[in-house]
């Protein structure tokens, strides 16, 4: 019955009008070429920071601006997502870190754009929309310092050439001298530094460029000049959405739990924003590296653990298993409750946020959801059903008005929940690339 | 009774204050296949009545109206009875309701404007603009729901030197920012010539979506939960062909 308008064929008129008048003047126009856009985008790629959130960057007469949420612009068919425009300056690195595809001894072709092209593809994919910004990062050509300053130069005539506003997140270069780093954190949203692998040891291993000294000394320098930026009330902007890094798993011999408490201690001390786990994946063949890639899902568990830290209220030293790693078989969460039984159940009506968001199943969003209902009504299951709230694991560790309609005993609810994760693998076959994993996925063995 | 309304929201208000004290109230604003012996009404939209009931909730929850607006622009086929159960909860409690979630109406209207909101979240991200020769962006897209003049400030802040037109090719009608000012029109087809280096952009982007892929992890159905089929046929990277 909707009353249908017919449409006046104003179509032609309104895009004359719009597209007669003429936008600002292009720029000389310098296209990156295809081969070397490729080049610089495979090397670039095994880095797994992809955020684009915490710079509320304004725009002041230009092109772009911050988006406080993030935003992605695309997924790939690894089921990553597109958010920023992920490239190197460089792959020409005098570096031998053994896990890396751009090492210097390796044999592979190189390439070096110019800082205009990179602005040239950033704000030409930019006012397409095809990406939020660029994450910037390079080898270290000739030196750390010439590496540095090539970084710096690019994103500088970004911002005051171009005029872009967008987001740029951009990769430190270890033993890069200090008054580099200071300068590009005047106009980069984000930096980071990758620490890569856990321990020193490690590092001298394969890394023996890098040091623990080299990463972490720029990482607590600009901690402090960034407090002292905000503390001070200055004026312009200093790395507005902070600091990341990331760890590769499963290329050293370093357990879930050691991992997990440096992850924990880069949070609290170091005021870092992110931890990125990047589980490896074999592109160069050497002695001192596994062969075999690290399973997705161990990778998945940490990140599991990395959100508990975040936002749950946890501490690293509560999720860790004896054994020193976080539990295959059950979610960080579940695993933990399951140990702690004494706890629960707990009534949804009463038990305060702290408790609700401790219980398995339970997110930030189904706890705040429940919090605010229950000031109208006393909750029962079929009211958290309608409220969407995921009953599959919570309704074991939960009673609703005082009805309880999980199981009994600690055996029989970790059979039952086991038995689901299994389930969820089993489907979720593609999920697991590597073949061990999907073989157990496949037999319903762990 | 059911009660057929055009969708806007005068319209909306009026059937609304028609329909409240009617029990078996049905509103609908698109064809409805009558059971027997149903009766309905086309309610038009009363201007001086829609303002009175826009008065009255306002004064009830002063933030309802936008919800109803976000209501209105769902693509869901229930979105009127969504709309209707909410609006009769506010009026019946005399109070703010989002909160009580427990209630049906709340939870269904709380579902129904989510959806809208993270389509127009995820169309931040997954609308593509093309560059015509003026150097003006036209992008054309698909929404489940009718969202394209909601998309306009996001853009406008960020490309506010390009004049630009976002196009809702399903529901034929088009947003656009002309450098200055801000409109909706009727459009069906647009008819434009494309700047002569958009097409190599077009293949550097398609290049850079191929490298950045890691071929050995491939999750086709992660990557297709977080980007439905249905918007592919905008979005060059997805585009069958590419």
């Amino acid at each position: 019955m909707q009353a249908r308008k017919k449409l006046p064929n104003k179509s032609f008129q309104i895009l004359k009008q719009t597209f007669d008048i003429p936008a600002r003047a292009c720029y000389n126009m310098v296209m990156i070429a295809t081969e070397k856009l490729k080049i610089l985008t495979e090397s670039a790629k095994y880095d797994v920071s992809c955020s684009s959130s915490g710079s509320a960057r304004k725009n002041e007469g230009g092109i772009g601006n911050g988006y406080i949420a993030g935003c992605c612009h695309s997924f790939t068919p690894d089921g990553r997502c597109i958010s920023l425009l992920k490239i190197l300056l460089s792959n020409d690195c005098i570096f031998r870190c053994k896990y890396c595809m751009s090492r210097a001894d390796a044999d592979t072709p190189r390439a070096t754009a110019t800082p205009e092209e990179i602005c040239e593809l950033t704000i030409d994919f930019y006012k397409r929309n095809y990406i939020e910004g660029l994450f910037l990062s390079s080898a270290v050509v000739r030196s750390p310092d010439f590496a540095m300053e090539q970084l710096l130069l690019t994103v500088k005539k970004l911002r005051t050439e171009y005029n872009f506003h967008g987001y740029i997140h951009l990769k430190g270069i270890p033993r890069a001298d200090p008054l580099l780093v200071h300068e590009a954190a005047l106009y980069a949203d984000r930096m980071s530094y990758n620490i890569e692998l856990p321990t020193e040891a490690s590092l001298q291993l394969l890394a023996p460029q890098k040091s623990k000294q080299s990463l972490l000394a720029p990482m607590r320098q600009l901690q402090r000049e960034r407090r002292i930026f905000r503390e001070e009330k200055r004026k312009g902007h200093f790395l507005p959405a902070g600091q990341t890094t990331q760890l590769i798993v499963g290329a050293s011999p370093e357990p879930d739990g050691q991992i997990l408490r440096l992850t924990q201690s880069l949070y609290r001390t170091a005021e870092l924003k992110r931890v990125y786990f990047s589980s490896y994946v074999p592109v160069v063949h050497d002695a001192l590296l596994p062969d075999t890639p690290a399973g997705s899902l161990r990778e998945h568990r940490l990140y599991q653990a990395d959100w508990l830290l975040r936002f749950y209220g946890f501490s690293a030293e509560e999720l860790i298993e004896e054994d020193g790693n976080l539990s295959p078989d059950f979610d960080p969460k579940c695993a933990w409750a399951l140990s702690h039984m004494q706890f629960f159940p707990v009534e949804v009506n009463r038990a305060p946020l702290e408790v609700l968001l401790r219980v398995p199943g339970i997110g930030a969003r189904s706890a705040y959801k429940i919090m605010e209902a229950r000031r109208y009504t006393k909750l029962t299951f079929e009211d958290l059903k309608k409220m969407r709230v995921v009953l599959k694991r919570a309704r074991h560790f939960i009673t609703a008005n005082g009805k309880f309609y999980g199981s009994e005993g600690e055996a029989k609810i970790r059979g039952l929940l086991a038995a689901g994760e299994r389930a969820a693998q089993a489907t979720q076959l593609s999920l697991f690339s590597d073949p061990e994993t999907a073989r157990s996925a496949l037999s319903g063995e762990l | 009774m059911i009660y057929f309304y055009d969708g806007t929201k005068d319209a909306f208000l009026t059937a609304f204050l028609i329909a409240y004290p009617d029990e078996d109230a049905v509103l609908v604003s698109h064809a409805a296949q009558l059971s027997i012996g149903q009766r309905s009404v086309f309610v038009c939209a009363d201007r001086e009545r829609a303002r009175r009931a826009e008065a009255r909730l306002k004064e009830l929850d002063k933030d309802c109206l936008h919800e109803l607006d976000l209501l209105l622009r769902s693509g869901q086929e229930d979105r009127d009875a969504v709309a209707f159960g909410y609006f009769k909860l506010i009026a019946a409690r005399g109070c703010p309701v989002r909160k009580m979630l427990a209630e049906d109406a709340v939870a269904a209207a709380e579902e129904c404007i989510r959806r809208v909101e993270f389509e127009i979240h995820r169309f931040h991200g997954f609308l593509r603009f093309m560059e015509c020769e003026s150097g003006a962006l036209y992008a054309p897209f698909s929404p489940d729901n009718d969202i394209c003049d909601l998309l306009v400030p996001h853009f406008r802040t960020r490309l506010c030197e390009f004049p630009f037109v976002i196009h809702d090719v399903g529901r034929k009608k088009a947003a656009v920012f002309d450098g200055k000012h801000v409109f909706t029109a009727p459009l069906e087809r647009a008819e434009l010539a494309l700047s002569s280096d958009e097409e190599a952009w077009q293949d550097l982007w398609k290049k850079y979506y191929k490298s950045v892929n890691i071929p050995s992890r491939e999750r086709l159905k992660q990557m297709r939960g977080y980007m439905p089929v249905r918007y592919w046929k905008f979005i060059p990277e997805k585009r069958e062909g590419s």
